[in-house]
């Protein structure tokens, strides 16, 4: 069963039987998703399970082995697991050198991103100086800022303290909200329980499953979380004793 | 102890590394002590001079006997008529021309040594040079030979000379080092730039932009030839065209190793090497003449070598730009040839990442 969202072909980035691999090892496996369609999407896996690859085949950085990737005629917005700006330049003058490139003119919505991001204090240091917080926070705003129909975000959370990540969460919530889709690379689902449409597991390369929240058969009062890891693990053939 | 282990750390660093060791303890040292063998002769010995007729009756004989007499000293080159020895006196390709007069065995005779009066390192060569061919032709049985030196054009000086080729090096210097460092530095954000832009469009932006920063060392160039009172035409807008061509060549090649690469330090020695290898090779600031055969013959194959001719021609004589219509055609036909490469380069990072 997957969670693929209800909308026509144009609206979702369609990854169809992809396989990518670096010498002797596969990385991507015969894999096929749709991303789309609003949802609050995330992607989640183990270390090494091909999720960082598969967010690079989505936004064209990395060419599938074999398969094909349709991205629809819209804007894809990305936040990467090691954030990219310029480091010789001002938080301010990273925004407005990329809302530049991407022809991104609604200074309003910059305003919001900033203030959203809590980046308005650090607006006149330089980027290279950031600490991994705000270089995380400012990553995020260029990501943010030509206001994307497709956002992806690659660990999103790594580096923000509790009070940045609660504001990012319900942030992303309210931006999958708006009609956007939200697709997050995370091995740790807890902080996006609340707010999460569908998840997509892989491991190892390979598709695990592919549901939306509602269909995911936890027992009582089992978290996501745990239903996760204990799939990974008997994927693993490790058995968990249930207590 | 701590000395023992950090020992032990710099060869592991180097085991992990043998490749930039090995350029840098190996191949750079051959590179310099191989290219050594280029630098043969102290006095020119193989300068082309042209060796025209005078007049329709000078017998294919004498000429034979003259450029016979000259082959010593010399690397005498047939021309046509004493224009097209000029035109090619013009474009560096002789750095002398020797008219010879009819009735070369009949008495008193005297020939004329026409050489540039803006190639300055040339000058006392050719005084020696003109002395060497005078009593090299007078063995010629009943020759009574003298040979008259003539200069065409200004005479300049020496710092005038240079001015040009060390306009050029910084061109070299800048394609090499600044181009390579500018777009490495762009790495960290290459991801993001990469989707919402194309590392075409990046790679543009940047040869455009700095192909056009290039002017501001021209203008200081031509600022301190002005405040010195140089008799240079230093910002000669034929010659800035093709330094900023040259620049543009240049810059693409050196971005295309870094792309090749895939913006590791081996590119920037490549990029390294070739600027040396450059500035060594293409007979910037002397003569071809005063090279060795094989190098001449390197520096004949580098666009650069032209490039630097067709500068210091446009600012020290100011010639036609038409007069070197053809090397700057081909300079033209080599930075568009090379963006094709940077495209393919571009392809072939694509394709592997």
């Amino acid at each position: 069963m997957t969670g693929e969202p209800s909308t026509d072909s144009k609206e979702a980035i369609r990854v169809d039987g992809v396989t990518r691999t670096y010498g002797d090892v596969t990385a991507i496996d015969d894999l096929s998703v749709a991303i789309g369609g609003g949802q609050y999407h995330c992607l989640l896996g183990p270390n090494g399970s091909g999720k960082s690859t598969l967010m690079r085949l989505i936004l064209g950085l990395t060419r599938p082995t074999s398969g094909s990737i349709d991205r629809p005629d819209a804007q894809i917005g990305c936040g990467f697991q090691h954030p990219n700006f310029y480091p010789g330049l001002s938080v301010r003058e990273n925004i407005h050198i990329f809302a530049r490139i991407v022809g991104a003119d609604d200074w309003d919505w910059n305003q919001t991103v900033v203030t959203e991001l809590r980046l308005s204090r650090a607006l006149d240091r330089e980027a290279g100086d950031l600490s991994g917080g705000f270089a995380r926070r400012l990553d995020l705003a260029l990501a943010l800022i030509k206001k994307p129909d497709f956002l992806l975000l690659d660990e999103p959370l790594g580096a923000l303290d509790d009070v940045s990540q609660t504001r990012l969460l319900d942030f992303l919530g309210r931006y999958a909200g708006d009609g956007n889709t939200v697709l997050v690379s995370t091995h740790e689902i807890t902080e996006f329980e609340p707010y999460v449409d569908r998840i997509t597991v892989l491991h190892r390369g390979e598709l695990v499953f592919d549901r939306r929240v509602e269909e995911i058969p936890l027992d009582g009062d089992e978290s996501l979380q745990s239903y996760y890891v204990d799939t990974v693990l008997a994927r693993e053939g490790i058995s968990v004793d249930e207590d | 102890m701590s000395l023992r282990s950090l020992l032990r750390k710099e060869l592991h660093w180097s085991k992990r590394h043998i490749f930039v060791l090995v350029f840098l303890l190996i191949a750079l040292p051959l590179f310099f002590a191989g290219t050594s063998f280029l630098f043969q002769d102290v006095i020119p010995r193989e300068v082309p001079v042209a060796v025209v007729a005078e007049d329709e009756s000078v017998s294919s004989i004498d000429m034979g006997l003259v450029r016979a007499g000259m082959a010593p000293y010399t690397e005498p080159k047939p021309a046509a008529d004493r224009a097209e020895a000029l035109r090619m006196l013009e474009r560096e390709s002789v750095y002398a021309v020797v008219s010879v007069p009819p009735d070369l065995r009949s008495g008193e005779t005297t020939f004329t040594l026409t050489v540039d009066g803006s190639i300055v390192p040339f000058q006392s060569s050719s005084e020696v040079i003109q002395n060497l061919i005078e009593l090299e032709l007078n063995r010629i049985e009943g020759a009574d030979i003298s040979i008259e030196r003539e200069i065409v054009g200004e005479e300049k000086q020496l710092p005038e000379y240079l001015l040009p080729s060390f306009l050029m090096t910084l061109m070299i210097f800048f394609a090499f080092t600044y181009v390579p460092y500018n777009v490495g530095r762009d790495e960290v954000v290459l991801d993001r730039l990469r989707v919402e832009s194309s590392l075409e469009a990046l790679l543009a932006s940047k040869l455009a932009y700095m192909t056009a920063l290039m002017v501001v060392p021209i203008l200081v160039f031509h600022v301190i030839a002005t405040y010195y009172g140089y008799a240079i035409e230093s910002f000669h807008p034929g010659a800035v065209f093709v330094l900023l061509l040259s620049f543009a060549f240049m810059a693409t090649l050196s971005a295309t190793v870094v792309i090749l690469t895939r913006f590791s330090g081996a590119g920037q020695f490549v990029n390294l090497l070739v600027m040396l290898g450059l500035i060594a090779l293409s007979g910037l600031a002397f003569p071809l003449g005063f090279f060795s055969p094989v190098r001449t013959q390197i520096a004949q194959l580098l666009p650069t070598h032209y490039a630097m001719v067709a500068v210091r021609s446009l600012m020290l004589k100011d010639s036609s730009i038409a007069t070197f219509a053809d090397w700057i055609a081909i300079l033209f036909g080599l930075f568009v040839l090379s963006l094709f490469i940077l495209e393919g380069a571009i392809i072939y990072y694509r394709r592997e990442s």
